[in-house]
């Protein structure tokens, strides 16, 4: 079974049958499935970047992205200070890799 | 279009519906990606795929965010490469009539809080739009034969104490129609979209429930049973064989009346 880390995470991937097994290892020992029979035929080496490729996809690396928060502005005589909305749906995926977490 | 060798996404897919949704696509061939708020029922979901030998993704992912619907609809093509069939299983109710009153004063003592209308409409309403929307994006971009499936309810028929349930429900027998009408007008031809609309279902919200309503419930099913989650897996099974099932929501009830007759 091969094992790899990203963003903090550690993923194995482990041969089943001609296909493969990824799961993700969670800090209390056990484990959360991402797939089952995957890439049938694939050697190990590809299986292990097309994994990297399907966790990167499950769990995008991401940046919060907060609207401003026109409705309660503070008011500094009549200057308008707009804060952040902690409330926004905006939510941005970044697609690379953090600094510590090179590919 | 053939059921084996496609790939099929299903939300709500770690139990009910949605569960036997995919157990019954990956037992006949498919691949498939499982969507669910919760990730033990997705290692469940997925290792029962793993035992019948087949080719299975789990996402953990909340169908009212955009972000999370992209999440999970760039895995399944990270996975397989493709999306053929998405059935939107994801669904949730929070009961309750929309006024309460106070049995001395006849005045109103309750109304039906946002805090139950909001999710509701969130999940069955906004969840199945952007599931739908979604997938149909990838689907034209890639240019594979789709099949899109919402879950209705013959609830659509407005059932008192679900106003919420109810008014997602027949908003999601009919996007069938005008899916499909758009696709006509803007040229999409690769795509079909058909609505399933359940009756009274053995799923472990009612096979739970007190045995006296469930006889109660019965009573008014031709079929004298609950219609079993496999039966509606069949019956989108179906769908996806037959081309001809389009723009339209088909009810599978065993038979649901009125008290007393008259089919709903």
């Amino acid at each position: 079974m091969d094992q790899f880390t990203y963003n903090d995470m550690t993923f194995a991937v482990a041969p089943s049958g001609q296909a493969w097994d990824i799961v993700r290892k969670l800090p209390n020992g056990g484990d959360a499935v991402v797939g089952t029979g995957l890439f049938p035929g694939v050697a190990a080496n590809d299986a292990q970047v097309r994994a990297l490729a399907l966790v990167k996809a499950i769990y995008p690396v991401g940046v919060k992205i907060v609207g401003p928060d026109v409705a309660h502005a503070t008011m500094i005589g009549d200057l308008k200070i707009v804060g952040p909305d902690v409330t926004h749906p905006n939510f941005i995926y970044w697609d690379k890799d953090s600094v510590s977490c090179p590919q | 279009m053939e059921i084996k060798g496609s790939v099929v996404l299903v939300t709500g897919g770690g139990n009910g519906i949605g569960e036997q949704v995919v157990k019954y696509f990956a037992k006949n061939g498919a691949k498939v990606a499982v969507v669910d708020m919760v990730q033990k029922n997705i290692d469940r979901v997925v290792a029962d795929v793993k035992a019948m030998g087949g080719e299975a993704i789990g996402v953990q992912a909340n169908v009212t965010s955009e972000a999370e619907t992209a999440k999970f609809i760039h895995a399944t093509l990270a996975a397989f490469g493709k999306l053929n069939i998405t059935v939107a299983c994801a669904g949730i109710i929070k009961d309750g009539t929309m006024l309460t009153l106070d049995k001395e004063t006849g005045k109103v003592s309750r109304k039906l809080g946002l805090d139950k209308w909001q999710p509701v409409l969130d999940v069955n309403l906004t969840g199945t739009f952007l599931t739908l929307r979604d997938s149909a994006e990838a689907m034209v971009n890639g240019g594979w034969p789709g099949l899109l499936v919402t879950i209705s309810s013959v609830n659509k028929a407005g059932q008192v104490g679900q106003l919420n349930y109810s008014s997602t429900k027949v908003a999601d027998a009919l996007m069938p129609k005008i899916i499909i009408g758009e696709f006509m007008m803007r040229g999409i031809k690769n795509i079909r979209c058909v609505g399933i609309a359940p009756g009274y279902t053995a799923t472990p919200m009612l096979t739970g429930m007190n045995q006296d309503a469930l006889k109660a419930i019965l009573a008014d099913v031709h079929l004298g049973r609950l219609v079993e989650p496999e039966e509606i897996a069949k019956l989108i099974g179906h769908c996806v064989e037959n081309e001809a099932i389009n723009a339209t929501t088909l009810e599978i009830t065993g038979g649901l009346c009125y008290p007393h007759g008259i089919a709903k």
